[in-house]
């Protein structure tokens, strides 16, 4: 097996869930996840510039990029990491998880270095629950009653996605007035880029191994 | 010069219409008692037709485990030991469960699925896949959220197998067709190991769809990846 390319992280992709006729949760008070994970986005946004990441984002306003357009952005890129931005439902209100999904068992096309798009996950799941847990220890330092570990949920947005991905869910929608939400901004913002700094040193891109008598020089 | 047929079918017209006339407010009034009596919707009379558990003969009264929300409000399930006169055939009792499970705990707060959601159909493949097949409802009504949707999932999986030995993996379709998500987040195009020794659902990767595409050597692998839709393939 060929030795792992060591190339670190350059990019971080940042994908405001919904949007477009997608509202996504909405609580009783009038928020609508697809509102307000633009202002989360905006605000991690500046605190990965801050750290010297390049931040790329799957919109700014209210479209509805399909799953795989939102992957696509990332997969087109060679070092970066995703992360999909959610506001939950449910769960205790000024809470956050960070959630990967479940062991994708590897077929036989990865053999020959190209991955089936709707697996594409299944090589970088180390590294996304190496990521999910930098995040997830920022966030059980900060947001009581958050789990110290990363969750995880077989959560559509992340299978397709050929890098280090995660997807964030804050508690939630259905609290009692927009504020609590706005308050979370700040500390969820400097929990991710914590967590991604902490992720950088450890994010060497996997190979993959190659066919016998295929591309050798 | 007015014909005396003329004056016929003229009278003959006009006694219609004033009969139309009187009878038309007791048409309007039969029509609406009518509608009021027509106006459940179609996921009520098809939860009608599937009662909860519905005894009959063979059916014995049985403990179940139903997997319902936790008090903590973190997502966690909860199981509760109720007695039902559960059939022996595993499709029949795979549907007294999930039925169950829609009716509902006695707190609403620890309620997994939506109350509007009916289980139109339920059966199991050879090899030990539960099909369970929900009204849209499952899908409109649920809360969206990866949390929510995670835990509805696992609640039924976890119901079906502490009470459904014979099912080993279950495949959700809403209406009869497979889809993306549940709510716009958790992914239904697999199948979930309802076999849960680890705690947490897994979904197994169905057969992959991609078409085969020649090989790239990877240590010449492009620098950028690209997405190619057409070939269902990630290329690196």
């Amino acid at each position: 097996m060929p030795a792992p390319h060591p190339v670190g992280l350059n990019i971080v992709v940042l994908d405001p869930a919904h949007g477009g006729t997608d509202l996504g949760a909405r609580g009783t008070e009038g928020i609508h996840e697809s509102d307000v994970v633009l202002q989360f986005t905006a605000a991690i946004r500046r605190a990965l510039e801050a750290q010297g990441l390049q931040v790329l984002t799957t919109r700014d306003g209210n479209e509805n990029p399909s799953f795989d357009d939102r992957s696509a952005r990332a997969n087109a890129q060679r070092g970066a990491i995703f992360i999909t931005l959610h506001i939950g439902s449910t769960g205790l209100a000024g809470t956050a998880r960070v959630y990967v999904v479940p062991e994708i068992p590897p077929s036989t096309a990865d053999m020959t270095g190209l991955i089936p798009w709707d697996r594409a996950q299944g090589p970088f799941q180390e590294l996304s629950r190496k990521l999910g847990d930098s995040v997830q220890v920022e966030f059980a330092k900060r947001f009581k009653g958050s789990p110290s570990t990363v969750q995880v949920a077989p959560v559509r947005q992340l299978r397709t996605t050929a890098a280090p991905a995660i997807a964030v869910e804050i508690s939630s929608v259905s609290v009692a007035e927009r504020a609590e939400l706005d308050r979370m901004i700040p500390g969820v913002a400097e929990s991710i880029a914590r967590g991604v700094v902490a992720f950088r040193p450890t994010y060497v891109i996997p190979s993959f191994p190659t066919p016998a008598g295929v591309g050798q020089p | 010069m007015i014909a005396r047929w003329h004056l016929w079918v003229g009278g003959i017209l006009l006694v219609a219409v004033v009969a139309a006339a009187l009878y038309f407010p007791a048409l309007r009034k039969r029509v609406d008692s009518a509608a009021q009596l027509t106006e459940k919707t179609a996921e009520q009379a098809r939860r009608e037709l599937l009662p909860a558990a519905a005894p009959s003969s063979g059916e014995t009264m049985t403990k179940v485990k139903m997997f319902w929300g936790s008090n903590a409000g973190d997502g966690t399930l909860t199981p509760v030991t109720i007695e039902l006169p559960l059939a022996k055939d595993p499709v029949l009792r795979a549907r007294q469960v999930i039925n169950t499970l829609l009716a509902g705990p006695v707190n609403p707060d620890a309620r997994t699925l939506p109350p509007e959601a009916a289980l139109l159909a339920f059966y199991i493949l050879p090899d030990g896949t539960g099909i369970a097949d929900f009204s849209e409802a499952m899908a409109t009504s649920i809360p969206s959220g990866i949390q929510s949707e995670q835990r509805a999932v696992d609640s039924i999986a976890r119901t079906l197998e502490a009470d459904v030995p014979q099912v080993t993996r279950l495949k959700i379709l809403i209406h009869g067709q497979e889809v993306d998500t549940l709510a716009g987040h958790i992914d239904l195009t697999q199948t979930f190991r309802v076999n849960t020794k680890a705690g947490t659902m897994a979904p197994l990767a169905a057969a992959s769809s991609s078409v085969p595409v020649p090989a790239v050597p990877a240590n010449k692998a492009a620098a950028v990846v690209a997405k190619d839709p057409a070939s269902s393939t990630v290329k690196r």
